[in-house]
């Protein structure tokens, strides 16, 4: 009951002001938001591109996480990183249920994946891309992560 | 009198309650009350059906009785009642009613979903006992408004009479009278347009000066704190929303350190800064700038829509007008 209100007022924040790089593209509704991030340094992985995100909220948020994960159109890729899947699903700590705080906002989530794009120097997809990509049903939400590294 | 028999009967009326028969549960209630009247529970659970109903006084009469017979700790029944007050157009009671039912919901060990709703509950009523007391304002502002512009416009007729007298005893001229009367009447529109804005300056349509300050908002729900408590890092949140933070997942939302419920500490100066901003007449434009967003989002979809006066007057009159009806009755 207060995730559509919480929305509106950042909504509202991120037509007064949004941090560089991070684009707000459509906000239809209060369910469902697209942001288009790109990172700010000149990282040759990612050099002139830009990624489209996709935001799900459920009537618990900011209690619960979003779900976000990338979407891809001709003008938009999944970006390599050892963290995300070729079908867009990010594997953040900060997304997952353990770690979420109820603090973070649409725009911190931006800032941090903008950070986590920028950080990495591997051109590469997580391992098992293909097995995981294939086989996966699950919604990223339900999937149960382990956070093997902290240093990417 | 049976209680065995009430509480059969309670069991029933439950089962119809949750099954959404709220006038069969109510009338089981009554029957289970007949049984047994020295129940409590009956009078607050009829007063949940009547409230399902929209029987508002009943509700009212239902709660005072099972206060009547258990008043320490009887958080529904206050709940209850501030939601019939509320209903019935009395924020003010509405508002006693809801801190009550809030300070016996925090004071509980259990901190159960209930004091999530009723912290919800205490703002919505102290936004209506706002909007009221702005209204009034509102009401005599405009009342001491027109006296003044009839006190102005009698000053104006006064000299303009003037110069007519002054006109047929020959001491001014016909051009000599008309530029006088037009002078006047320049000076008379200037006055009168001053004074309108300086109204307009003091008037809630005016939202830009009338923002909650940042630090009476919580960082979670993003609305105004009632009862704010500070965790050991120092930052404070609405308790109600960090507790229900802190349920799923025992951890500082800053920090990410370990945090328990047991832990958070009210922040009574918070409190008192929070309790002084609603006593102060300031408005509500941190709910009015959404909601006035969320609207211009709705109608742009609306292909008629585009910039005429016809617009223009839409958004700075009548918008800002629904906005403070929608804010009064939601």
């Amino acid at each position: 009951m207060f995730a559509s209100k919480r929305l509106g007022k950042e909504l509202g924040k991120l037509h007064e002001h949004i941090a560089p790089g991070i684009t707000l593209v459509s906000a239809e509704d209060l369910k469902q938001w697209i942001m288009d991030i790109r990172v700010l340094d000149d990282n040759p992985i990612y050099k002139d591109q830009v990624f489209r995100l996709k935001f799900s909220f459920s009537n618990s948020y900011p209690i619960e996480a979003p779900e976000v994960v990338f979407i891809s159109d001709a003008q938009h890729p999944i970006p390599m990183h050892p963290h995300v899947y070729s079908n867009g699903i990010i594997c953040l700590d900060l997304l997952d249920k353990a770690a979420w705080s109820p603090v973070h906002n649409v725009e911190s989530i931006c800032i941090s994946l903008q950070s986590m794009l920028t950080g990495n120097s591997k051109n590469e997809r997580p391992p098992g891309d293909d097995d995981f990509v294939r086989r996966n049903t699950r919604r990223p939400r339900d999937i149960n992560w382990s956070f093997h590294d902290n240093d990417v | 009198m049976s209680p065995h028999l009430a509480e059969q009967l309670k069991q029933k009326g439950n089962s119809q309650f949750n099954e959404g028969n709220f006038d069969k549960a109510a009338v089981f209630y009554s029957q289970a009350i007949q049984q047994y009247s020295s129940n409590p529970l009956l009078y607050t659970n009829r007063a949940n059906a009547r409230l399902k109903l929209g029987l508002w006084s009943e509700v009212i009469d239902d709660c005072l009785r099972s206060i009547e017979l258990e008043a320490v700790n009887n958080m529904k029944a206050y709940y209850f009642l501030a939601q019939a007050q509320f209903e019935l157009r009395h924020p003010n009671e509405a508002l006693t009613s809801a801190i009550t039912a809030y300070d016996i919901c925090s004071r509980s060990l259990t901190q159960t979903s209930s004091a999530f709703a009723i912290a919800t509950f205490v703002i919505k009523c102290k936004r209506a006992k706002w909007d009221l007391r702005e209204r009034d304002r509102l009401r005599r502002r405009s009342a001491l408004l027109s006296e003044l512009e009839s006190h102005l416009t009698h000053t104006f007729n006064n000299d303009l009479s003037e110069v007519d007298q002054r006109q047929q005893s020959g001491e001014l001229g016909t051009i000599g009278a008309t530029e006088e009367k037009d002078a006047l009447t320049k000076t008379h529109e200037a006055k009168i347009s001053e004074l309108r804005s300086i109204f307009a300056i003091a008037d809630p349509g005016n939202m830009a000066k009338r923002e909650v300050p940042e630090y009476l908002i919580d960082a979670i729900s993003f609305e105004i704190m009632h009862d704010p408590v500070i965790t050991k890092n120092g930052q404070s949140y609405e308790r109600a929303t960090i507790i229900e933070h802190l349920k799923r997942n025992p951890t500082d939302p800053l920090s990410r350190e370990p945090l328990y419920i047991p832990e958070l500490r009210p922040n009574l100066a918070l409190k008192k800064a929070c309790d002084d901003f609603w006593e102060g007449n300031h408005g509500w434009a941190y709910d009015c700038g959404v909601m006035t967003f969320t609207m211009m989002m709705m109608m742009r979809d609306w292909s008629f829509w585009d910039d005429t006066p016809f617009e223009r007057f839409w958004f700075r009159c009548i918008c800002p007008w629904i906005l403070r009806w929608l804010l009064r009755t939601s």
